[in-house]
């Protein structure tokens, strides 16, 4: 889909730019419904609440935007990692044992949780690159093992944690910022610096866009995908500690909501790039726009049952869109 | 997908032919006699009939999913097919007081609502079937917490007793729930290996472009294909509910992976590695060997869900592993 970078962009005011513009107005529309009937949303407050709020989704979407620019953006045979929230979910229950109930040290509980997350970076690297497993497949099977090795860390229990560092990190403000959003955003600029930007991200581009012609011209794409992979298990680790501040603890069953927001605001993301491609920085604006809705739509008394219809419509919506634009396109 | 590998590689009898050619089955062998030694009751004729009991609602899914996957896309929407057959099959006969047989209709019709909105998405607007019925997951997963107000199961005790013996009765000894996952398996088994139907289906799955130059009217067979495997998880939602006399919310989350897990372990048994319904039935039976083996190994909940998860993990990575060695 996204293989060709000599598409032309669509005339202004045609059909088919208003088609594939339709997910942003419908954003920006559903926004200022939202800042209209919830006045409060607009304040510095809300905003922090909004960011801070925002910061789990936003980090577990670097690691799927590294893996999607890696293994182009056909969902099923080309690079999608559905274990990110898996992997970030399992560190926080290992950081929330450890530092709850064994009493151990932060470096130690550090360690273990960074294991688990090479671990699950390994898991799918080798499922996807030495076996050839398709990567859909691949990271849903090694999902549902790291949610079930959870359990048994957890005794699927939901487990406080009021340790200081996880305290800080919930409610610290350098300057009226939050903590979380500040550490964060030193993540944000890491990952586009290094996916956009350097000599690494632009073979990681070229692996994403046509592995054949990537291979022809003397690039290592297995390893690439293969870091890829690694990478987006770094990112659900550094999830991890996020999640546990916004949780103050870990809590059964957090990845599935997770997942949703992450594949919807990575593939939303898209929306946002001229190319209509999955780019770090869409997904991460695609991120902060979930969870303003989220919290828009709670502010204004909506069921909080039909959050996930919304989304739900939301994430066709922006698929039948960019589908859509790309047949006009070719 | 790369299914135009030959398969010309038998002549040996080395160790890797002999992997290539019954990798998996000896894995399963493998699983077999370790239960039976490790526990006194697995070769009893009676454990054997609860597996087979047990894995009924998974091969009907497992079918469905079949279906999909052989005609190239993926269906992560079965288990909401599945819950809502349950659901308008309890509902129709709880609130509208309506005979069983007619429910069991509704309920399968309104899975096929479920297919009707993939279908919808896929053929209509184009959208990737996975996206499509990920879309799909999460509208069904709302929209049941809406009607349930978060969650909450609908029992219907007073439920007519033909209904519930479509899970707990028997016809000649053989429990109704077999006997109707037996019926799906020969339906599927004739319509996509033994007809016209199937090999066209087939075809769309290996290159939808040639299926389409070659005068398969691909968006038709696509958008039966959607409606016709979601209403067949409907059946396994209703052989649920009729077991437990309620509709569980979201209870059919639980058999999406494993049913993917069967297609694509049935697929590596095919020697052009195609997803083909007896290797769908095989792979349902290994998932339920294992599941009942880690049951009667008296393990605790959690760490059975571990365990699970990680030979699920080595299951499939070993099935693609066979596949590409051919």
């Amino acid at each position: 889909m996204s293989g060709t970078n000599s598409v032309s962009r669509p005339a202004l005011f045609s059909a088919g730019a208003l088609f594939s513009a339709a997910p942003l107005i419908i954003f920006i529309v559903l926004l200022i419904y939202l800042g209209i009937s919830a006045p409060n949303l607009t304040d510095p407050a809300t905003i922090n609440l909004i960011l801070k709020q925002s910061v789990p989704t936003v980090v577990v979407c670097l690691g799927l935007a590294t893996v999607v620019v890696a293994g182009g953006d056909d969902v099923v045979s080309g690079g999608i990692d559905l274990s990110i929230p898996a992997t970030a979910i399992i560190c926080a229950g290992i950081l929330a044992d450890q530092l709850t109930n064994h009493g151990s040290p932060l470096w130690s509980a550090i360690a273990l949780a960074a294991v688990a997350a090479v671990t699950m970076g390994v898991l799918n690297a080798v499922l996807v690159v030495a076996i050839g497993m398709t990567p859909l497949l691949a990271t849903l099977a090694s999902s549902v093992a790291a949610v079930g090795v959870t359990k048994v860390i957890t005794s699927s229990r939901r487990i406080n944690v009021d340790h200081p560092f996880v305290i800080y990190i919930r409610d610290a403000n350098v300057a009226g910022v939050p903590s979380a959003v500040l550490i964060a955003a030193v993540f944000v600029l890491l990952f586009c610096f290094a996916v956009h930007r350097t000599r690494w991200g632009m073979q990681l581009q070229a692996v994403g866009g046509s592995r054949d012609a990537a291979e022809v011209s003397g690039i290592k794409t297995s390893s690439l995908v293969a870091q890829s992979f690694f990478i987006a298990a770094l990112a659900g680790f550094l999830a991890s500690f996020f999640v546990l501040a916004r949780g103050s603890g870990s809590t059964p069953g957090s990845e599935e909501n997770l997942l949703l927001e992450m594949v919807l605001a990575t593939f939303l993301g898209a929306a946002f790039s001229p190319r209509r491609i999955v780019t770090v920085w869409g997904a991460v604006l695609g991120a902060v726009l979930v969870t303003a809705l989220s919290v828009g739509f709670k502010s204004i008394g909506v069921n909080v049952f039909w959050t996930g219809c919304i989304k739900g419509t939301l994430i066709l919506i922006v698929v039948a869109s960019a589908a859509y634009s790309g047949r006009a396109q070719s | 997908m790369s299914n135009t590998t030959s398969n010309t590689g038998f002549e040996g009898f080395g160790a890797k032919a002999i992997f290539v050619r019954y990798g998996f089955l000896i894995i399963i062998a493998a699983f077999v006699a370790f239960f039976s030694f490790y526990t006194d009751s697995f070769l009893n004729g009676s454990n054997l009939l609860n597996i087979v009991e047990g894995s009924a609602i998974l091969l009907i899914l497992a079918l469905g999913m079949t279906l999909i996957v052989t005609m190239g896309g993926i269906d992560l929407s079965v288990g909401i097919a599945m819950d809502f057959g349950a659901a308008f099959a309890i509902v129709a006969m709880k609130e509208y007081q309506v005979a069983w047989y007619f429910a069991v209709l509704i309920g399968i019709a309104g899975g096929g609502l479920v297919g009707l909105l993939n279908a919808f998405l896929v053929v209509k607007l184009k959208v990737s079937p996975f996206m499509a019925t990920l879309g799909t997951f999460f509208i069904g997963s709302s929209v049941q917490r809406i009607f349930t107000n978060g969650g909450g199961p609908i029992s219907y005790r007073r439920v007519a007793q033909e209904y519930r013996d479509l899970a707990v009765g028997d016809i000649a000894g053989i429990p109704t729930e077999v006997v109707i996952a037996f019926v799906v398996l020969v339906i599927y088994f004739l319509l996509l290996e033994r007809s016209v139907f199937g090999k066209r289906m087939h075809a769309i799955g290996l290159q939808q472009s040639a299926a389409l130059v070659s005068g398969i009217k691909v968006r038709h067979y696509l958008f039966f294909g959607f409606v016709f495997a979601s209403a067949t998880c409907a059946i396994g939602g209703i052989i649920g509910s009729a077991n437990l006399r309620m509709f569980t919310p979201l209870a059919g989350y639980s058999y999406l992976l494993d049913a993917i897990a069967a297609v694509f372990i049935g697929a590596s048994i095919h020697p052009q590695g195609r997803p083909n319904v007896p290797g769908t039935l095989i792979g349902v039976l290994f998932l339920g060997i294992v599941a009942n083996g880690l049951n009667l190994l008296g393990l605790n909940f959690n760490t059975k869900d571990a365990l699970s998860g990680i030979i699920l993990v080595g299951a499939l990575a070993l099935a693609v592993m066979q596949k590409r060695l051919r």
